[in-house]
């Protein structure tokens, strides 16, 4: 039996790894130091890693055969890049580089922590029966001109969905650490490093946005997962671990936006159920892969 | 009489103080994080294994309590399903409670005109434009256009115009939308559980599985294979089915996991497979002389037809199969004690000179432990076979299934409204002062501050664009 040849992706992740590296560190510098040149090359770097990300995983499914959704290490990535293009995005629009101190330091340490997965959760593996699932008026649609191995499914859908609900998540809880770090310092003086972080409010509101971009779709990703499941197991809803996290999930960040519009909470009391919620995340992602049993076998 | 009076006031404070409770999203947030607590309890404690498990993992006696509070199925308890209720008359009673008076309130559209009122709002802007006032009219109106703003005007007698601008109300109803469509999905969830079924068939090729009593109809299987990769593994499990209705084939379906074949509302899934515990595809079967220990004679039996052994009197027909056989004493018969081919054997009929003589089964693992030729020193020996795959199909029958994903419709519209579409509106005021004109903006919206900032920003830079010459004052 012959491995598939992983060679391109791991070097493309070999160097993902290194960006996001030099990236993480640039916005820190440019945190402290505050020079100009250097958040331009620091937001250039963030550019230049987030595509680099983007050829591991079209090298990836060039490799595998299918979408690089399929393990533990390649979602990973997936969840890395999406980071990457939501915070430039919010880069671009708030004009806040220190953002990306906290923000691709988290990245970076995705990366790390992806390299460090041992080697099962990392090979490239053919989909068994219940992961093959595509569209097929897509099919249909690309078989006429032979691109059918390319059409994608609720699989796809449905981890992509909940990705992008992760990633803003994982930004949501960089800011709302910010914004804890940045309330003691303006109680306490407003003097230091902290102080050149953006003013309180507008961290905890830019956290909020992240999280109402991430609560619709973690809730696609729930829905669109329960729509496979049906087509795979004749049941929408199983109360396997995967699925009662993510509920689990989905309910801490539901009581923080009811919170914070229906209640008024603002600042401290949200950004601690932001931290919450994201430890909710990191176990729904992790810790039910490794820890619990069930049919997810992954992400 | 007085004393009735007390009653009813105290009833009346009594459903107030209900009502109030209900009324409370403070309690939403409650419930929702008790839930999320108990249903971590829900995933650490494996749900729906036996007794047994529980005491091995946690010892009689914390065995015990998790049973007592229904922790090994805990979704299923009264007090999960409690929860639930609590929060479904929770959006209820806030939904009732505070739906109608939005309504009014959104449809009233009634404006602030008084120039002071721009002055306390948060978010606010004061600039001249060197114009006019009616080019600064023209000028407003545009943006309105552009931005796609609906607005009221009104002039005030000291010649000033007061504009009122608004859009997206309907980002209001967004939450509206995602309560009620839970609802919806619960409703569809009842239906299932009250209305539906669920069921495991297990048939091999050629055989049919029954649903005449459920559903008027029949289901053979006519075929079932097993796709692999290069590397081994499994690909994919395929069936062709086959509708029988009144005899008659109705519909032809290749299903495998991930493609259910649906008839009358009722879904049959791929689920699993094996090979069959009670039926052979054919099994080799070896004659022995006794006088010729080394030779023995190979013969390939399919099930159910004769074949004879050559250079001797004797035919054979394979008529019987068990995997792990067993014998039940009660019934005097054979059966299979599992699905493993644990211990297989096989029932022949043999036949000497064309004429019946006997049926002995014969044994895989103990080859010659009953005589099986009777009056005869010679044997017979069950050598090998090939099994019968079979086909384990889960027969689904959910009418529920579409009012869920109605729900989910409902529900992602809902999300649309609510965290892409902001009510915004703008208040503004115009006042001539000569050649120029002074604009008064201020605006609120219901969420994402920024949104509206940005919003105010864009309607200075569209006078600027306009109008290039223009002073600005904050
Ligand atoms: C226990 C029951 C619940 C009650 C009483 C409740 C109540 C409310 C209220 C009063 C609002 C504000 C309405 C407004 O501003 O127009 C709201 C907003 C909202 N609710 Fe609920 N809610 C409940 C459960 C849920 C659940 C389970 C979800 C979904 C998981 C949900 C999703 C939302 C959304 C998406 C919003 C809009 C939030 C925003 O605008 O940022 N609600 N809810």
């Amino acid at each position: 039996m012959d491995q598939p040849k992983i060679v391109l992706s791991l070097m493309f992740f070999t160097m993902a790894f290194a960006f996001y590296g030099m990236t993480a560190l640039l916005y820190i510098i440019n945190w402290v130091f505050r020079k100009r040149w250097i958040g331009q090359t620091a937001t250039a770097m963030a550019i230049i890693s987030a595509f680099t990300m983007l050829m591991m995983l079209i090298a990836r499914a060039g490799e595998s055969g299918h979408a690089p959704f399929s393990n533990l290490y390649e979602s990973m990535a997936l969840f890395v890049w999406a980071l990457t293009v939501g915070y430039l995005v919010l880069e671009f629009r708030y004009k806040l580089k220190t953002l990306g101190a906290f923000v691709m330091t988290i990245a970076f340490l995705s990366v790390i922590s992806a390299s460090m997965l041992p080697y099962k959760f990392k090979s490239v593996a053919p989909l068994n029966p219940a992961l093959q699932n595509k569209w097929k008026w897509m099919v249909n649609l690309f078989s006429k001109v032979g691109l059918e191995n390319y059409a994608i499914g609720w699989l796809d859908f449905h981890v992509f969905a909940t990705f992008i609900g992760y990633a803003a998540f994982a930004i949501a809880f960089g800011i709302s650490i910010m914004f804890l770090l940045k309330l003691r310092n303006e109680e306490h003086g407003n003097s230091g490093l902290f102080s050149r972080l953006p003013e309180s409010k507008l961290l905890d509101e830019i956290s909020y946005r992240a999280i109402a971009w991430g609560f619709p779709f973690l809730g696609v990703g729930i829905v669109s997962g329960a729509v496979w499941a049906n087509y795979a197991w004749g049941t929408y809803w199983s109360w396997d671990p995967k699925e009662t996290w993510s509920l689990i999930t989905w309910f801490v960040y539901a009581a923080y936006l009811h919170a914070r519009v229906t209640r008024g909470w603002k600042g401290k009391r949200c950004a601690w159920l932001s931290i919450l919620g994201f430890l909710a995340v990191m176990f729904l992602y992790w810790g039910v892969s490794f820890i619990l049993p069930g049919l997810h076998a992954y992400a | 009489m007085s004393k009735d009076k007390e009653k009813t006031v105290l009833q009346k404070t009594l459903r107030k103080r209900i009502w109030s409770f209900f009324n409370s999203v403070l309690l939403t947030i409650g419930t929702m994080l008790s839930l999320a607590l108990v249903s971590i309890i829900g995933t650490v404690v494996e749900q729906n294994k036996d007794m047994e498990t529980y005491i091995q993992e946690y010892g009689e006696k914390w065995a015990g309590y998790i049973s007592w509070a229904g922790f090994n199925d805990m979704f299923h308890t009264w007090w999960f399903s409690a929860l639930l209720g609590l929060l479904v008359i929770n959006i209820l009673v806030c939904t009732i409670e505070r739906f109608p008076p939005k309504w009014k309130v959104l449809l009233a559209n009634k404006p602030n005109f008084s120039p002071t009122f721009i002055d306390k709002l948060q978010h606010r802007k004061v600039f001249t434009v060197n114009a006019d006032k009616d080019a600064t009219d023209t000028i407003l109106k545009s943006f309105f256009k552009k931005k796609r703003y609906k607005f009221l005007e009104e002039s005030a007698k000291d010649g000033s115009s007061a504009f009122y601008a608004w859009k997206g109300v309907i980002g209001r109803y967004g939450s509206d939308f995602t309560h009620i469509s839970l609802f919806v999905i619960l409703a569809g969830a009842i239906i299932g559980s009250v209305y539906g079924y669920k069921s495991f068939k297990v048939i091999t090729v050629g055989s049919t599985i029954n649903m005449e009593k459920r559903a008027g109809f029949n289901l053979r299987l006519d075929k079932f294979w097993i796709d692999y990769y290069d590397t081994g593994q499994i690909r994919q499990y395929n069936s062709i089915l086959t509708v029988v209705e009144d005899g008659k084939d109705i519909v032809e379906k290749q299903i495998w996991v991930n493609e259910p074949l649906l008839y009358k509302g009722i879904r049959f899934y791929q689920s699993s497979w094996g090979t069959s515990w009670n039926k052979v595809d054919a099994a080799e079967i070896g004659f022995k002389r006794k006088d010729d220990e080394e030779s023995s004679t190979i013969v390939r039996v399919k099930w159910n037809t004769k074949v004879d052994i050559p250079d001797s009197p004797y035919a054979v027909k394979v008529i019987g199969y068990a995997a792990d056989f067993a014998f039940d004493d009660a019934r005097k018969a054979v059966f299979s004690k599992s699905m493993e081919a644990d211990n297989p054997a096989v029932m022949v009929e043999l036949y000497k000179d064309g004429e019946h003589i006997s049926s002995p089964w014969l044994f895989l693992k103990y080859p010659g432990l009953f005589s099986s030729i009777p009056d005869s020193d010679d044997s017979l020996i069950f050598e090998g076979y090939r099994g019968v795959l079979f086909s384990g199909i889960s027969v689904n029958k959910d009418p529920g299934t579409n009012v869920v994903w109605v729900g989910s419709c409902i529900m992602g519209i809902g999300f649309i409204l609510a965290f892409f579409i902001f009510h915004k509106r703008l208040y503004i005021n115009i006042k001539s002062n000569g050649s120029s004109t002074e604009v008064k903006i201020g605006g609120v919206i219901n969420k994402n501050t920024m949104a509206l900032e940005k919003e105010l920003e864009v309607f200075c830079d569209h006078f600027e664009k306009k109008q290039k010459t223009h002073k600005r004052e904050f």
